[in-house]
């Protein structure tokens, strides 16, 4: 898979805790891309942080409840994305989606390297 | 206020013990140069050296280090030299005075000048348009014996890029379609993700350097942002430094 140039990078904020369809929800959106073939994501577990509930999301270090803020980055073209988004829409009931223009300077993996090498 | 160009350097040789006016000769000699306004002045002290008594001073045995030789150096324009020559003559007594012909190829500057030269010069500045950049490679990547992500980040200091962030994810997958877990706490193999802003001229000429490092897997992307603001504590950093001397 190639890709280059013009490109759109999401954000996905939600909870640690929240779910869909019996697995979190971050594994799911992973899964959902890897579904549709979206060339990267990438979960990320913040230290703090308030969202659209205005609920502050503090994960303590030895306590074993979570909520802790997650962020999801994903990067693909504008047409991927926009196949993504339905699915998306639906899953996160309460978080922030944002979307902004990006250039994808390098896209590469271990197989294409070699191949060039 | 010393300039670049052509300048004269004066040595004067005096002896440890040698006294000017019941003072050390050149601790006198040091501030006759400080309060006549000399750039800068420099007091060295010899191991060992002979003059034109021809008497041996040496610090080999503690005992007898007697009159080792000073050097004072110093720069300054043909003009200051000229006039305040004279008055070394007789501060040196006995001892050499040398004159040499020398280029100062960078005057030196007070700290603080520096330092806000060092501010220009960093070329992001708060209210412009600047580029961020994220880089994505996997905890376990390594370049050159070390963490990839750790040589990305020594690389964009290297480089002078105003700044850089590593944060470390719980889940992904890339161009390789392979999962990366970094939930569990034994996992090595977390994504990972660099965040760089700095200007666009700045990170195109690191693009190549950092192409190369991500060479076995990775994604690196670019995007305009605003810079609210871009500062940096330098009283807080000069504390820091006396605290710890």
């Amino acid at each position: 898979m190639k890709l280059e140039g013009k490109a759109k990078m999401l954000r996905i904020y939600f909870g640690e805790d929240d779910n869909w369809k019996g697995q979190p929800l971050y594994k799911a959106i992973v899964e959902k891309c890897r579904t549709l073939d979206i060339a990267g994501a990438t979960v990320f577990r913040g230290i703090e942080g308030y969202g659209a509930s205005t609920l502050i999301r503090r994960p303590h270090l030895l306590s074993l409840s979570h909520d802790a803020p997650v962020m999801v980055s994903v990067v693909d073209t504008e047409a991927k994305i926009q196949q993504l988004l339905p699915a998306l829409d639906e899953m996160v009931v309460e978080g922030l989606i944002a979307m902004s223009n990006v250039e994808v300077i390098k896209y590469m993996h271990e197989t294409a390297a070699a191949a060039r090498s | 206020m010393l300039k670049a160009g052509p300048a004269k350097k004066v040595i004067i040789y005096v002896g440890e013990e040698q006294k000017y006016h019941g003072a050390s000769a050149y601790s006198a000699i040091l501030d006759f140069l400080f309060y006549h306004g000399v750039a800068g002045a420099t007091v060295m002290r010899g191991m060992a050296g002979f003059g034109a008594d021809h008497h041996i001073h040496s610090d080999r045995i503690l005992a007898v280090a007697t009159n080792l030789p000073m050097k004072v150096e110093f720069v300054e324009s043909a003009e200051k030299v000229e006039e305040i020559l004279p008055k070394l003559f007789e501060m040196a007594g006995t001892g050499l005075i040398e004159i040499q012909e020398t280029t100062v190829a960078k005057p030196a500057a007070t700290g603080k000048k520096s330092r806000e030269r060092a501010a220009e010069a960093t070329t992001l500045r708060s209210e412009s348009t600047a580029k961020i950049m994220w880089i994505f490679v996997g905890e376990s990547d390594r370049w050159h014996d070390k963490p990839l992500y750790r040589a990305i980040l020594e690389c964009l200091r290297a480089n002078d890029i105003a700044g850089g962030t590593v944060y470390k994810g719980i889940l992904g997958y890339g161009a390789n379609k392979r999962v990366h877990k970094g939930s569990t706490m034994l996992s090595h193999d977390a994504p990972m993700m660099i965040t760089v802003v700095d200007t666009e001229e700045k990170l195109r000429k690191l693009t190549p350097t950092l192409d190369e490092m991500v060479q076995h897997g990775g994604l690196l992307v670019m995007s305009d942002v605003d810079v609210i603001k871009y500062t940096r504590g330098y009283a807080e950093d000069d504390r820091r430094k006396e605290a710890r001397a």
